[in-house]
């Protein structure tokens, strides 16, 4: 192979991989030019991850080749991937949280760069360069996200990258944050690195990218110069077909008070109180931290709370756990999807049927033909892609990974389904029916809370708004008639409630 | 060229979830070829012996693991048994004191699992200490209760067949002992396989957190393996010194360490959720089979422990290639 300099940093020829059971990637190709941002696009399970995890090391190709700067690449691991010049940041970020920012940069390099004094010396220097005024002796643990991912960056500079890539380095940054990222890339591209960002936000592929290419089911649809794609093309290539919107619109069907919560009090939250009426999506908006997962948790006895009253159709509830909640009426996604729903290891079927076990349980012993009926009903109602119902779930894209839980819930009819972050990390295509879904249950009388953390989401699905901020109820608004900022300002804490 | 791969894949897995079976027949193999006293109807008697304690006590730990955590208070449990039965056979006649052995069994691990809930320990890793801590407290007690001393059968004279039945009678072609196992074996698996509950204890393995959020009653499912946990290394311990017809108060030093081996051999992960009693008899098979291989080889007692280190190493490390 020749070393001189071509035009492109990274070429990718015919790569494919298989998992047991899926072909991630299959026969793709792609070429990144130097000094360009360089977008990739696509839902869940298209084989974006796959792919960077690939150039990393992390996984092996099962064919094709990789040149990087001119390099045939064949087993790498990630550190040789990085002396290389190639780094990847992750979404959730690869740092020591018990060292400090110094330490974190040149881990492992200490002696390289002459001790600690050389290290911190250095490592202020690289975040100087992209702007950061993190301190360098200052624990990880510490750090905001935002300053968490400067100093990823800082470290991949540290290693003279001439790749870097960033796998949605903003799906937990603030907006000002953003603004700082964005100045951080300039800087980077000015500098002749080149940049992978990958993202399912199509406002910051618009905003940064100059080439964007689309994945869907492990191919490349197309790559072309940003301003030739529309926004609904792109849309249209990565879950091929078309929407016409991003939301499915408001439910009505309003109907009389279901839920009545009387002053939660807990160490978070201070005297919450609030009704749900039947056939209502009620939404609960706040910063990351004021207490809106603390809310819905604490009703669900999740969480030990201090005091608290709630009716269920006039009628007291008393919830010590969350079985209680189950048999009182209510349903629960949790905020974290691996952590807190899934077993991962588990197969599709007993995710879907792990609440509804009493009903497929006859004196103490399941009915194995019930529990697989209860799965294929769910998975044939919700449209939920697997191989088969024996498949662990480990193994299906993020959207359909959260359709398991909702349909785990829909089995047992929850009269309240509690939703925290339900679209968090899944695409396009699955949201929208993540919304129909939402719409439908509350059109057939079931009440749905609703958390999201992406404002456009609770402000078009929701019936009604709760502003909540530092762990107290700051106003109720009408999302149809109040505009976005007015909420916003509630919900950081500078207005009262509305009247 | 794909499928000729896939096949291959296909082959390796098998091998890998049988290769305990595989390491028994050659094993068998290898020993009956050098010795061929192994298959003396003498040395398999004694192999069926060694077997009855540690498979109980395994089948209990198999369930503590699959439910996500670890008990290594098994030998405490058992040392405290084993001196309390065999004390109580002389003033309280055999029946209460066999009834009174399990019973303490029992109590034995609910104690486990009310420490761990109300301490919070929920992770396999606090599990592991408080348990060891445990063991030393029921030792102590053991040791306490015996003064030190070692309790001999011929030093009972009340009545005291069914211990000595347990310990060296047939039933048919088969050691009492054995047939008590498979009956234990049996209503384990049904329970751990095909009722409501067992299949909770699995999900608490597999995520406690997701488990709890679903509405399975998690602590009770940590209170059920405990409980099991202890009362099946009660059985051992009754099994054990029924035929070794004498109760010392440490009579079940190791015993949690080669119970583990043998589950983690036989293919349950020790990351909880996933695996089955069945396994777990294979896996104390070959630990059994190994020890009296070792033996019959003229390989001293020093050097297997190393040989049974060494192959609990490689089966966590196979446990752990097998879910990356």
């Amino acid at each position: 192979m020749d070393t001189v300099q071509s035009e492109y940093i990274l070429s990718i020829k015919d790569v494919s991989k298989s998992f047991p059971g899926v072909k991630a990637l299959d026969r793709v190709s792609l070429d990144v030019k130097r000094g360009i941002v360089h977008g990739i696009v696509g839902e869940n399970g298209a084989g974006k991850s796959t792919l960077m995890k690939i150039l990393s090391g992390v996984y092996q190709k099962d064919s094709g080749t990789i040149i990087f700067d001119g390099q045939i690449i064949e087993h790498t691991t990630p550190h040789e991937s990085m002396k290389r010049g190639l780094a990847i940041i992750y979404q959730e970020l690869n740092l020591v949280n018990t060292m400090s920012v110094g330490e974190n940069i040149f881990l492992g390099r200490f002696r390289e760069m002459k001790g600690m004094r050389g290290t911190h010396a250095k490592a202020k220097e690289l975040l100087d360069n992209i702007g950061s005024k993190v301190s360098t002796t200052k624990l990880v643990s510490d750090l905001s996200v935002s300053e968490k991912q400067m100093v990823e960056i800082a470290k991949a500079l540290s290693f003279k990258s001439k790749l870097i890539i960033m796998d949605e380095p903003s799906s937990s940054l603030t907006n000002e944050e953003m603004v700082e990222l964005a100045k951080i890339i300039r800087q980077l591209k000015a500098q002749g690195i080149s940049i992978i960002y990958i993202s399912h936000k199509l406002d910051e592929i618009f905003e940064f990218c100059d080439i964007v290419s689309v994945m869907r089911d492990g191919h490349v649809i197309d790559t072309k110069p940003k301003p030739e794609f529309t926004r609904n093309e792109l849309i249209m290539k990565m879950i091929g077909r078309t929407i016409e919107k991003e939301y499915p619109g408001r439910s009505r069907n309003v109907g009389d008070i279901l839920l009545d919560v009387r002053s939660i009090n807990t160490r978070k939250l201070h005297n919450v109180s609030f009704t749900l009426r039947k056939g209502e999506i009620l939404g609960l908006v706040g910063l990351v931290g004021a207490g809106r997962t603390e809310i819905v948790r604490a009703l669900f006895g999740a969480d030990k709370v201090k005091s608290h009253q709630v009716f269920i159709d006039g009628n007291q509830v008393h919830i010590r756990n969350p079985k209680d909640a189950i048999d009182a009426g209510f349903g629960f996604i949790p905020e974290d999807r691996k952590i807190q729903g899934l077993v991962l290891p588990f197969s599709v079927e007993s995710n879907i049927s792990m609440a509804s076990i009493p009903k497929f349980t006859k004196l103490g012993f399941i009915q194995k033909s019930l529990e697989k009926n209860i799965a294929a009903q769910q998975i044939k109602s919700l449209s939920i892609k697997t191989p088969s119902t024996r498949t662990a779930v480990n193994n299906l894209s993020g959207g359909n990974q959260q359709k398991c839980i909702v349909g785990r819930w829909l089995e047992i009819s929850p009269k309240i389904f509690i939703m925290d972050e339900p679209t968090r990390g899944i695409d396009v295509g699955a949201k929208y029916e993540i919304y129909t879904l939402m719409k439908e249950i509350a059109e057939k009388g079931g009440a749905i809370i609703l958390i999201s953390s992406e404002l456009p989401e609770v402000l078009n699905m929701s019936n009604r708004v709760l502003t909540i901020f530092e762990g107290r109820i700051t106003g109720e608004f009408n999302p149809e008639t109040t505009p976005a900022d007015r909420i916003m300002s509630a919900a950081l804490g500078i207005v009262g409630r509305e009247s | 060229m794909e499928e000729k791969k896939s096949v291959l894949k296909a082959g390796a897995s098998l091998l890998r979830d049988y290769l305990v079976l595989v390491m028994i027949a050659f094993l068998v193999l290898i020993t009956a070829i050098i010795e061929p006293k192994f298959l003396s109807g003498s040395n398999l008697v004694n192999i069926m012996r060694q077997f009855g304690p540690l498979v109980m006590v395994s089948l209990g730990m198999t369930f503590v693991i699959i439910g996500g955590f670890i008990d290594l208070s098994v030998a405490g449990t058992i040392n405290l048994v084993a001196v309390v039965t065999i004390s109580l056979i002389q003033p309280m006649g055999q029946l209460p004191a066999l009834l009174i052995g399990l019973a303490l069994g029992i109590v034995c691990g609910a104690l486990n699992s009310i420490l761990i809930l109300s301490s919070g320990a929920l992770t396999q890793a606090e599990a592991l200490f408080l348990t060891f801590g445990m063991s030393t407290v029921y030792s102590a007690i053991a040791l306490l209760y015996s003064h030190g001393s070692t309790m001999h059968f011929w030093d009972i004279s009340a009545s005291k067949s069914i211990f000595e039945s347990i310990g060296s009678g047939n039933i048919g072609f088969f050691s009492v002992s054995f047939v008590i196992f498979l009956v234990l074996l049996a209503i384990l698996w049904v329970f751990q396989s095909k009722t409501a509950e067992g299949r909770a204890i699995c999900l608490t393995g597999g995520n406690k957190t997701a488990a709890r959020l679903s509405g399975i009653q998690v602590s009770r499912s940590i209170i059920e393996i405990y409980v099991i946990g202890g009362f099946m290394a009660a059985v051992g311990a009754i099994v054990l010194f029924s035929r070794i017809t004498t109760a010392a108060p440490v009579i079940g030093a190791g015993y949690e360490t080669s119970a583990i081996l043998a589950v983690v051999v036989g293919g349950t992960t020790l990351k909880g959720g996933k695996g089955s009693v069945l396994r777990t008899v294979m896996g104390v098979l070959l630990v059994v089979l190994m020890s009296n291989c070792l033996d019959l080889l003229g390989v001293s007692s020093y050097m297997q422990y190393a040989v049974k280190g060494a192959i609990l190493m490689f089966a966590i490390w196979l446990d752990n290639r097998k879910q990356a």
